[in-house]
């Protein structure tokens, strides 16, 4: 699943330390999800879209395999 | 948590001093005082861990984070499922190079192995279906 969280995140300028520490989660997480290596539970992806004040579809690329 | 961690720690340094010194006593064997080093070894890493929890905020962060951090936990679940796999694929190959080499009793104790390992798997997969 792609998305779209360094965009934003960067836009926003947030660094990776204070999004990580703001979702409760370690700096290599953020990093993983950024790099699409790792998907989120719908929980952790709930907390991003609502820290970014945006909807999940709008941060997460859903894509059928 | 932290006060947990302390209570542990002094028990599992207690045990341990307990069976080292008796062992020391020749009241039991060498099994025990193995056993007793490495009691010792754990109360001692769980009570610094605790000093360190009570001393660094960093420290402190760093560990609520990596308790919680779900990527971590995915890591870890996935890990055990891997460590399963391996252990399950190298006793079924261990049987098979017991029997060649007329070994019984290792052969049976390997096999054993392979058969607890799928009872267990079964067992958690029934209860986890209910629970889920």
């Amino acid at each position: 699943m792609k998305n779209k969280i360094e965009a934003i995140r960067k836009e926003k300028g947030i660094l990776q330390e204070e999004f990580a520490k703001a979702m409760g989660v370690s700096r290599q997480t953020i990093s993983s999800l950024e790099n699409g290596r790792y998907n989120p539970s719908i929980l952790l992806a709930h907390k991003i879209a609502t820290f970014f004040g945006m909807t999940i579809e709008e941060v997460f690329i859903f894509e059928e395999e | 948590m932290k006060k947990k961690d302390i209570v542990f720690g002094v028990i599992w340094l207690l045990l341990g001093l307990v069976l080292t010194v008796l062992c020391c006593l020749e009241t039991l064997d060498e099994f025990w005082s193995g056993m007793g080093s490495a009691l010792m070894v754990v109360g001692i890493v769980r009570l610094l861990r605790s000093y360190r929890l009570s001393r660094s905020e960093t420290y402190r962060e760093q560990r609520e984070v990596a308790e919680t951090d779900e990527r971590l936990h995915f890591i870890r679940n996935k890990a055990w499922a891997w460590a399963g796999y391996l252990f399950i694929i190298i006793c079924a190959l261990s049987t098979i190079v017991f029997k060649l080499l007329n070994q019984d009793l290792l052969c049976m104790a390997s096999g054993g192995a392979v058969c607890l390992m799928l009872v267990l798997f079964w067992v958690s997969f029934f209860i986890l279906k209910k629970k889920y």
